[in-house]
């Protein structure tokens, strides 16, 4: 596609075919059901929709031309914020996963301090290196955070009252189920209107062509800013829910690469172009790897990632349902990751 | 005490002047960033560990093992990322990341996720110099690495390759021009670059553990140096090696050994906050 010709559609396409997707949504509603009580089936399918609102959270941003290396950070933080409030001060969950969004929106002014002047390839770099920082603080930490032993026994995930009974959430596996698919398809919701609104005209328009964007009186660096706060605010609440589901946190695992890496491979995978590619790659790959690639090679499983982003960024830039629903989204200036 | 402090920080800023060095010439020559450069540092370490701990083969014969292992995968990472399209630095960064992910699965499947060191007895011993205590193991990696970024600088400066890889660095279109095979001087920077991580991988595995993620470390102190001195300047990358690697010992003294990972993030922020266009430096749009 040449430039400057009007390559972008917005996203208020009509839904058809993503009418496909509503058969996919039934399954999940069912899941539990059609597991046969088999909790392992359950808690895979659990992960995966985690996984899933991170790639979600993880695009907020990445659908304004920054690259991140470094979620990692946002999905750490919120972690031991609501594993460490829950412990040391008794909080319900229910108040502590929000907080944990919040400190992540902390640590995402923080990185915007230093990287607000940054694009692209340097962007990037400087969110990698930029994990650094609360993984050291943790690690090292002892009084507060209890350094690298980690956070034991975590509460599980919130319970409610309804009538007479009280619905606890993380007792069961199925209980935890709901909970994170209810947060994923509110999320889901929350991006689409995101995405469908101004602001996210906004951002693509900065992706697009900052400088035209720039010259049409878009306040660029107030929408950079405001997309990557949104996109901490979730993943710092993704990373409180992991925090309660999992109930153990060490730093040298929720700071690592993996919690990086994850949400860009399942984006740029599933299409970051699109509202829900990125969650439909977490619900395919994440257990496709479990159920195939980590019984047959117990050590080294994940190098399956590796492999998908390769091909990935080779020969589909645009992603899979990216491409599947051209013509349908918003269009890619050159065809590939920028 | 900051006697010490300086020692250690010159030997090991040598030394990662030396991880930087590979990483300098491969961006400059096809500004490619290769996120996986610490991964191929790490392997290389692991292949001179094995062959240590298996066969008994002195440290000194595994740098060519190391080196033969390293150029098969530089030189295909060369024809992967030769088929990237622009933007170059963007795509390389995500495909480099992938094959980071690749290479560190492998390794935890061939060589497992234990911590390994390898330990030369003799290298733990030390000598006094003016009063000053230097192990011999330090000695070797000051020396080592002295020695390699001197060839590689009589090599760049003094060579009609050098120049024809300078040129490349410099302006790739009127290199091209003047009948330079840019595209060959992109494979022969590969090279070099494997070359200088197979020397550099084993003497990693003398003063680091290794395990399959200890390669990101390795990256960002590659990436900042790199960052720090701009491309094609050997020089500029001694002084960044010896900045971090003075920062690196300080850290250790005053704040103790945990906080030593800190400081190439520190600096490798810092110095994007403060030249925001980058190692080219030159004004994007």
């Amino acid at each position: 596609m040449t430039k400057g010709q009007p390559t972008s559609e917005p996203l208020h396409k009509p839904p058809t075919g993503q009418l496909a997707l509503l058969p996919g949504l039934a399954i999940l509603l069912v899941l539990p059901l059609l597991a046969g009580g088999s909790d392992y089936v359950l808690q895979v399918f659990t992960h995966a929709l985690l996984l899933a609102t991170l790639a979600l959270a993880w695009n907020i941003l990445a659908v304004s031309g920054s690259i991140s290396l470094g979620h990692a950070a946002f999905f750490g933080v919120g972690a031991y914020t609501s594993g460490l409030l829950s412990l040391e001060l008794g909080v319900s969950s229910w108040a502590t996963i929000p907080m944990a969004g919040l400190s992540a929106v902390a640590v995402a002014v923080l990185m915007w301090l230093f990287c607000h002047r940054l694009r692209g390839a340097y962007f990037a770099l400087a969110t990698l290196a930029f994990v650094e920082i609360p993984r050291v603080l943790t690690d090292n930490w002892d009084g507060l955070t209890r350094g690298s032993r980690g956070l034991v026994g975590l509460p599980g995930l919130p319970g409610f009252p309804l009538g007479a009974h009280h619905f606890d959430l993380g007792a069961s596996p199925t209980g935890s189920y709901y909970f994170v698919l209810g947060y994923g398809l509110l999320l889901l919701a929350l991006v689409t209107l995101i995405f469908r609104s101004n602001l996210g005209l906004a951002l693509q328009a900065i992706r697009e062509e900052e400088t035209a964007a720039d010259a049409l009186g878009i306040q660029v660096q107030r929408y950079r800013l405001l997309a990557l706060l949104l996109s901490a605010l979730f993943s710092g609440i993704t990373g409180g829910c992991y925090a309660h589901l999992v109930r153990y946190i060490e730093p040298g695992m929720v700071y690592g690469l993996h919690f990086s890496a994850i949400p860009l491979i399942f984006a740029i995978c599933g299409g970051r172009f699109t509202i829900i590619g990125p969650a439909l790659a977490a619900l395919v790959l994440y257990p496709l790897d479990q159920f195939l690639f980590h019984p047959l090679l117990p050590a080294g499983h994940e190098f399956l990632y590796g492999v998908v982003i390769i091909l990935t960024i080779l020969f589909l830039p645009s992603g899979l349902w990216g491409q599947l629903r051209k013509g349908h989204l918003v269009s890619i200036k050159t065809g590939s990751i920028e | 005490m900051w006697t010490t402090v300086l020692v250690s920080g010159i030997t090991l800023g040598s030394f990662y002047t030396l991880v930087a060095l590979g990483f300098a010439l491969i961006f400059g020559v096809t500004h490619t960033f290769n996120l996986a450069y610490g991964e191929l540092l790490v392997l290389a370490g692991y292949v001179a560990y094995w062959l240590w701990k298996t066969y008994g083969i002195s440290l000194l014969l595994t740098f060519p093992a190391a080196i033969i292992v390293t150029l098969a995968v530089c030189l295909i990472l060369q024809r992967l990322f030769s088929r990237l399209r622009e933007p170059m630095e963007m795509n390389s960064l995500v495909v480099s990341f992938g094959l980071a992910i690749l290479l560190q699965n492998g390794m935890l499947f061939f060589f497992s996720g234990d911590y390994r060191m390898i330990r030369v007895p003799l290298l733990n011993q030390g000598f006094r110099f003016h009063g000053l205590y230097l192990s011999y193991g330090q000695f070797t990696l000051l020396a080592l690495s002295l020695l390699v970024i001197a060839l590689t600088y009589l090599l760049m400066r003094h060579t009609y390759l050098g120049k024809g890889l300078r040129a490349t660095i410099q302006d790739k279109e009127s290199a091209a021009l003047a009948g330079i095979n840019v595209s060959g001087m992109g494979i022969l920077a590969f090279a070099i670059g494997a070359v200088l991580i197979g020397l550099a991988g084993p003497l990693f595995g003398c003063i680091h553990y290794l395990y399959p993620t200890a390669g990101l470390q390795a990256t960002l102190i590659a990436i900042t140096i790199t960052i720090f001195a701009g491309v094609g300047r050997i020089r500029s990358l001694i002084l960044g090696g010896w900045i971090l690697g003075f920062a690196e010992s300080s850290a250790v003294v005053l704040l103790g050994a945990s906080w030593r990972e800190l400081m190439s993030a520190l600096m490798l922020i810092t110095l994007l906050a403060l030249r925001p266009h980058g190692i080219l430096g030159r004004e994007e749009k």
